[in-house]
């Protein structure tokens, strides 16, 4: 996170810049230059048995409204401003999106370390492996895989912080080909309910592929370059919040 | 391949779901579904059982059968509902299009005494 002067000096003109145009190139700009603190911060998260990856999107969330909010007039550090607002996002996430409590520490550990057997196993094998066979590869019983897949689906919410559609586009793009973002573009606006439009877009992507173009969840692992039981997890957390919502209104 | 039927009976409370979820994903394991299709059905089952009980319960009990045979897998759910509400089921379009592009039949109806569905997942060996 150190910047030399001359960078230092130009982030400052950014911001600058940026508090009167709103313009988002700037403001992608000043969020990737900044994501080594999101990174850094959503490491010192990593013990409480969510993936790091996640943490990095949340924290980087953060970041994003950390810049929409910075006033440079008042003459504090970014990173001193944005740091609380970044680990409020991170301590948020877990309260309201993180674990049900219930989930015990050895079911959420296995849980992770699946993630890279599962991805492992899928390459060997060239398909989606079977639970036996997962149990097999990480030397635990049936049982204890199909009680470690059903955490990824433990997520509770007490409340809905709705994803305002456009806040990660940044990360978006760094994601995302080019031909997909047009997927998303054209395509989604007209056939997804207005309900699915509000996820940020990679859960809008995920969403779209399995449930309207009917890809498995594995293809959308390898599509996007994620664990499957990240997209597992990650679909789990949107069909929740999507009832979450229904019941809201 | 084992072959037989599965039965549950559980309080027509969402908290319950789980137990739905991860019967749902045993029974699968038992025909040697792949995690593809043992999550479709975790997501399926959640998704109807859910449409059933919504977000508060019901007052009453549901009653899921799970039927394995050597390539598929059969659900077939009732409510028994007590609270006088309507027995017909209640499934949102986006419901329908989730249920649709995880499972290979589904179909939702009226029972005596609560909704009721069917659903089939085959599982496809490559």
């Amino acid at each position: 996170m150190a910047f030399d002067s001359k960078e230092r000096e130009e982030l400052r003109r950014k911001f600058h810049a940026y508090a009167t145009t709103r313009d988002r190139a700037l403001r992608d700009d000043l969020v990737t230059a900044h994501m080594g603190l999101a990174e850094y911060l959503a490491r010192r998260f990593t013990n409480r048995g969510e993936p790091l990856d996640d943490l990095v999107q949340v924290a980087a969330l953060g970041l994003l409204k950390a810049v929409d909010r910075f006033d440079p007039e008042r003459g504090l550090e970014f990173s001193t401003y944005a740091t609380p607002t970044i680990v409020g996002e991170l301590k948020r996430h877990f309260r309201d999106k993180g674990w049900a409590v219930r989930v015990p520490r050895r079911v959420q550990e296995l849980h992770l370390r699946l993630g890279s057997v599962v991805s492992i196993l899928s390459q060997e094998l060239g398909r989606s492996p079977t639970i036996g066979e997962i149990a097999k590869s990480a030397a635990v019983s049936e049982e204890e895989v199909l009680e470690a897949i059903e955490a990824g689906h433990a997520y509770r919410f007490t409340s809905l912080d709705a994803p305002s559609g456009n806040d990660d586009e940044m990360s978006l793009s760094a994601e995302l080909g080019s031909e997909d973002q047009g997927l998303i573009d054209s395509e989604h606006r007209v056939t997804l309910s207005p309900l699915i439009a509000q996820f940020p877009p990679r859960e809008r992507m995920i969403l779209h592929l399995r449930f309207f173009e009917g890809l498995t969840q594995s293809e959308i692992a390898g599509r996007l370059g994620i664990s499957q039981m990240h997209v597992s997890r990650l679909l789990a957390r949107a069909l929740a919040q999507l009832r979450t919502q229904a019941e809201d209104n | 391949m084992a072959t037989g039927e599965v039965r549950l009976e559980l309080p027509a409370a969402p908290e319950f779901l789980r137990i739905s979820r991860l019967m749902a994903a045993g029974v699968a394991s038992r025909v040697g579904f792949t995690l593809d299709e043992v999550e479709d059905l975790r997501i399926a089952i959640d998704e109807v059982c859910f449409s059933m009980v919504g977000p508060r319960g019901r007052a009453g009990t549901i009653t899921l059968r799970y039927r394995l045979d050597a390539d598929h897998l059969v659900v077939e759910g009732a409510g028994q509902f007590s609270d006088g509400l309507s027995n017909e089921p209640v499934v949102s379009a986006l419901s329908n299009q989730i249920l649709a592009a995880v499972v290979d039949e589904c179909e939702l109806s009226a029972g005596e005494e609560g909704p009721r569905f069917r659903l089939v997942k085959r599982h496809r060996p490559s």
